[in-house]
């Protein structure tokens, strides 16, 4: 038995002598255990033939191609030039000829069929209850939005036909005073 | 390639006359070891072919940015990574479907694909190997699969060996338990 001077504490015989061959079985039995194990050892991907050839090429090819040098639309001051002189001589032009129409364009010229398809067609940022938000009612009558004015009979029609009820008239609060 | 191998390539490709020629080597070197590695994560082989692609691009494109901090072995295996697990969330972005629901639909075409050539065994390694979170599932692959180092693993993912080796061990236990199960 091997005795440690600075402290009781003993060791088998031969311990440290035999420790690295113990140490080495150990780990032998370790990776064998790992060979054991269900996980499998390839996992089944494949690839064509020839692929690992063909990529490099590919690939060489893709990064040769000479990269296209993006020329801003305003490059130089040249450019402010050649608009600065295009629009001189088209008010040299102007000023020398005159207007060639008399009469000035004016809301009026526009057909009421263009101003419409102007309101159907463009997106308005606002919807209906915005713009009902912001146009006072107070301001508007019945006529700014009719051709024809509508006539006492013809409301009366209407309202034959279209209320059952005429308690959905509220006309309880009306003040015919 | 050896370090001294490696710092020389990465000299020639940040220098405009030498970049063609050592560009080729640096592809003819790596294409096989990050096709492989990009394979793993997005399984199809072409979906694996793009993103292979994209990464030399990206590499070739990059390389005046290599600092040399880390072995350009590393810095492309994380530029191969980030490619891979980009394309895969924009895939599901463009099929509108989870990237679970991804995740499954890839090992279920696996069964149909020309280029799989595993049985049974295999399809429930892929089942079991989607079903870890991804860091865990590319710790075992680059590990069990590439045979790579603990070192370099943490190099190319950005973490400790430490976080690494503890991550492999759970990743290898959630497996042999899933197998064992199913």
């Amino acid at each position: 038995m091997k005795k440690d001077k600075k402290n009781s504490f003993n060791t088998p015989e031969g311990y440290f002598e035999s420790f690295n061959g113990r140490l080495m079985d150990k780990i032998k039995e370790e990776e064998a255990k790992e060979l054991i194990s269900v996980i499998p050892k390839t996992d089944g991907f494949a690839v064509p033939d020839d692929y690992f050839e063909k990529v490099e090429s590919d690939i060489i090819s893709k990064t040769s191609r000479k990269e296209v040098k993006v020329v801003p639309l305003i490059s130089n001051r040249n450019f402010y030039y050649t608009v600065a002189a295009i629009a001189a001589i088209f008010i040299l032009i102007f000023s020398i000829t005159g207007n060639p129409t008399s009469d000035p364009i004016s809301f009026d010229d526009l057909a009421n069929s263009e101003i419409e398809a102007y309101l159907e067609d463009t997106e308005f940022e606002m919807t209906s209850y915005e713009l009902a938000e912001v146009v006072s009612m107070e301001e508007i009558e019945l006529s700014d939005i009719l051709d024809d004015d509508l006539e006492e009979v013809i409301i009366m029609e209407y309202l034959n036909e279209n209320v059952e009820d005429f308690q959905d008239l509220n006309l309880e609060d009306i003040d015919y005073e | 390639m050896t370090l001294i191998a490696e710092e020389t390539l990465v000299q020639e490709l940040q220098r405009e006359e030498s970049r063609t020629k050592a560009f080729e080597v640096l592809v003819n070197t790596y294409k096989e070891r990050l096709y492989w590695h990009i394979r793993r994560i997005v399984l199809d082989h072409d979906d694996t072919d793009d993103v292979l692609q994209n990464t030399f691009i990206k590499v070739y494109r990059n390389i005046h940015k290599f600092k040399g901090d880390s072995k350009l072995y590393s810095w492309m295996y994380r530029i191969a990574t980030n490619e891979s697990l980009t394309f895969l969330k924009q895939k599901s972005k463009k099929l509108g479907i989870t990237d679970r629901e991804l995740k499954d639909r890839m090992v279920e075409n696996l069964q149909a694909d020309v280029y799989f050539e595993g049985d049974e065994i295999q399809i429930k390694l892929q089942k079991a190997l989607s079903s870890l979170p991804d860091k865990q599932k590319l710790v075992f692959t680059m590990k069990y699969f590439q045979e790579m180092k603990y070192k370099d693993i943490a190099e190319a993912l950005d973490t400790s060996e430490g976080a690494l080796k503890a991550s492999y061990h759970l990743a290898v236990k959630k497996i042999e338990a899933y197998l064992k199960e199913n």
